[in-house]
């Protein structure tokens, strides 16, 4: 008796269909992110004042970057940024707290009129603060009129940009702490405070670690997104201090001189980069996620 | 008959895959099937006021199916990279200050000359100092040789700097000049605006010397001094007019650094007569003079594909009712070249003529010298940004 044996053709296994549904997406990110990102790293490397991608790469964009002082506008950035993410944690810890454990139905109303902020253009916000602010302004005014206080403008100081990067970024931390907060499960508070737990030691020993991934997914998102801030230090201080994302832009435009703003974008991503990292190196976020068993 | 369809996997795949293509197809530009038949397209990249719907839309009207595109740019450096980044493929117009279109776009060839027998009885109405009988036509509207018409004029104006008259007299600025801003009693009493090439020519005059020179050591050093000076005593830095002149008028700031009847008239038109350009009466420039003005040329840029109606909208823009409107358009309010003709000047009113400081603008206009090009721009302009990061005040 023969055996018909099944006529072999070609498999496709599920790792042929992944890799051609993403790709899509791979291409996307290839031509989306990847090559612009290449172009401006390549860039930094051409003779200032050009505007040719194909010359002789040269390291005069970076000789020009550190023997000028544009290291102040990085510690700027980085600076108001880390204190954007230091002020946002604190504010924003007990609100997401409510959120997610007291309000109940109100919870959604908050979600709603703090994402409805995102609606409105984030430079008409700013303006709005400019119109509070300034002399004889909404607030120099009231309290001219209520209390006979004169107040000089309150606008153009580094607190005032301080503020309006809190009030911009606020909802890019609030979301991700609200997620991560509503990842603490109540039995394990409850049987903390059984056992003898105070508040704060609740805090401390429950609540934050257990909502790590939400404060550290909070506080990289608002760094990067307010590291690269520059509306709130142009509208509201001023200038009075000179962000990077400033000298990137005037030397993309009125310089003239793409190399060098290549040159600092590729620097202060790569600075950037090495901050985040550093921090995602100091928490295992597939651990705070529960993905993986405490070894 | 059967009216129901059962749909399999495949059936989707052909549907969703015509329908992907179809869509594809449709929200291509036009130009990329167009090709060489641009008749019903129009690409202008300008400053603002030629981007507005009230000086657009009568040409829309005047060719149906017109896809007419306008972009406002934001500085003249900005709009020239548009064109080397590659987009000269894409605009057929480029609206620019004076010296841009022949002292770098035409050597570079981003623009292309125009009819000059179609522009010149145009040009020969325009005010005198756009054209007369002597000069024959403006310099900067022509290439390097005299030989092409490289742009049409329009707005122009002169541009240094802004008080408010409440507490700044006309005459005591007029006779300072740009170095009132050095006096330590305005310490904190101005406002700078963040207009970079402007300040590093108004820096250059404030200091003592002309921009439009190589500087020697000595007078970089003083201008990297002018500049720290200016930086640390203003109180406030911004790239936004309205934003300055807001301050100008609640009294935050008594004057505004690198400014005129351009930024100063949408105010002015508001019935804030007390914000008032100022045109120095003297200064280190070429006869004395201490003050700078500009003009627009308006080029046809060098679009391998240009739209045949380029140089139709040039045309359309020397009507007189548009005239009117493009020197009243939203943003900002300034003359324009046609005024000498009677049937341009009669659309003025009173207060639209007051905006932009009409009876005095003869005046200032030949107490100023030409925007050009500063031969040391970069390395000025790396002083001026050094000192804009390290202000300290």
């Amino acid at each position: 008796m023969s055996v018909r044996t099944p006529k072999k053709t070609r498999e496709f296994g599920p790792g042929f269909f992944g890799a051609l549904a993403s790709s899509p997406f791979g291409l996307l990110m290839l031509f989306g992110f990847v090559a612009p990102l290449l172009c401006v790293v390549w860039f930094g490397f051409m003779p200032p004042k050009t505007f040719e991608l194909l010359q002789v790469p040269t390291l005069q964009n970076y000789e020009v970057i550190f023997n000028q002082t544009y290291f102040k506008s990085i510690l700027w950035s980085l600076g108001l940024a880390a204190v954007t993410v230091a002020i946002l944690l604190v504010i924003c810890y007990p609100l997401a707290f409510a959120l997610a454990k007291i309000f109940k139905g109100g919870a959604s109303f908050v979600t709603y009129a703090i994402a409805t902020s995102l609606f409105v253009s984030e430079n008409i916000r700013l303006f709005g603060w400019v119109i509070g602010f300034m002399k004889n302004g909404v607030v120099g005014g009231t309290l001219a009129k209520l209390l006979g206080v004169q107040v000089d403008s309150l606008l153009y100081n580094v607190p005032v940009i301080i503020l309006g990067m809190v009030y911009v970024y606020l909802p890019f931390m609030l979301f991700p702490l609200t997620l991560g907060v509503k990842m603490v499960p109540d039995q394990v508070r409850e049987a903390a405070f059984d056992l003898g737990a105070n508040r704060w030691q609740v805090f401390k020993k429950i609540d934050l670690p257990l909502s790590m991934p939400g404060v550290l997914i909070g506080s990289l998102l608002v760094f990067v997104l307010s590291v690269g801030a520059i509306s709130e230090a142009k509208i509201l201080g001023g200038q009075k201090v000179v962000t990077i994302a400033s000298d990137i832009e005037s030397e993309f435009t009125y310089a003239q001189n793409w190399p060098l703003g290549s040159a600092l974008s590729t620097l202060f991503i790569a600075l950037t980069a090495i901050v985040v990292f550093f921090a995602l190196g100091r928490f295992d976020l597939e651990k705070l996620l529960g993905k993986k068993s405490n070894e | 008959m059967n009216t129901t369809h059962h749909y399999n996997r495949r059936d989707f795949m052909k549907i969703a895959g015509t329908a992907a293509a179809g869509l594809a197809f449709s929200s291509f530009p036009t130009s990329a099937f167009a090709a060489g038949k641009r008749d019903k397209e129009l690409n202008i990249l300008c400053w603002e006021g030629y981007n507005s719907d009230n000086v657009l839309n009568p040409f829309r009207k005047m060719h149906k199916g017109l896809s007419l595109k306008a972009e406002s740019g934001t500085d003249d450096p900005s709009m020239i990279n548009k064109l080397r980044a590659g987009e000269i493929k894409v605009w057929d117009l480029i609206n620019l200050n004076q010296c841009w279109a022949r002292q770098q776009m035409w050597g570079e060839k981003l623009i292309k000359p125009i009819d000059k027998k179609r522009f010149e009885p145009y040009i020969e109405k325009m005010m005198p100092m756009f054209y007369n009988k002597t000069m024959g036509i403006n310099p900067f509207a022509l290439s390097p040789d005299g030989k092409e018409l490289i742009g049409m004029m329009q707005r122009f104006g002169p541009m240094n700097f802004v008080i408010n008259t409440k507490k700044i007299s006309i005459k005591a600025a007029e006779e300072a000049g740009l170095p009132l801003f050095l006096d330590p009693k305005m310490k904190g009493k101005y406002g700078l605006l963040a207009w970079d090439n402007w300040n590093v020519m108004h820096m250059c005059l404030t200091a003592g010397f002309s921009p439009y020179k190589m500087h020697t050591p000595a007078e970089v050093e003083l201008f990297k001094k002018t500049a720290q000076t200016l930086f640390a005593n203003a109180k406030m830095i911004s790239g936004d007019p309205a934003q300055l002149n807001q301050a100008l008028i609640n009294g935050e700031i008594d004057a505004i650094y690198s400014g005129g009847t351009y930024t100063c008239s949408v105010a002015r038109k508001e019935g804030f007569s007390e914000v008032y350009h100022i045109s120095p009466l003297k200064g280190p420039l070429e006869g004395g003079k201490g003050s700078l003005q500009w003009f627009e040329v308006t080029s046809v840029v060098n679009n391998p594909d240009v739209s045949p109606l380029a140089e139709d909208f040039l045309e359309y823009v020397q009507r007189p009712d548009i005239c009117h409107t493009v020197a009243m358009a939203d943003a900002s309010h300034n003359p324009v070249t046609q005024m000498s003709q009677p049937e341009v000047f009669s659309k003025f009113k009173k207060e639209e003529l007051n905006c932009f400081q009409w009876e005095t603008l003869e005046a200032d206009m030949t107490r100023s010298v030409d925007y050009q090009v500063v031969p040391d721009n970069d390395l000025l302009t790396s002083i001026y940004n050094e000192a804009k990061r390290t202000r300290e005040g």
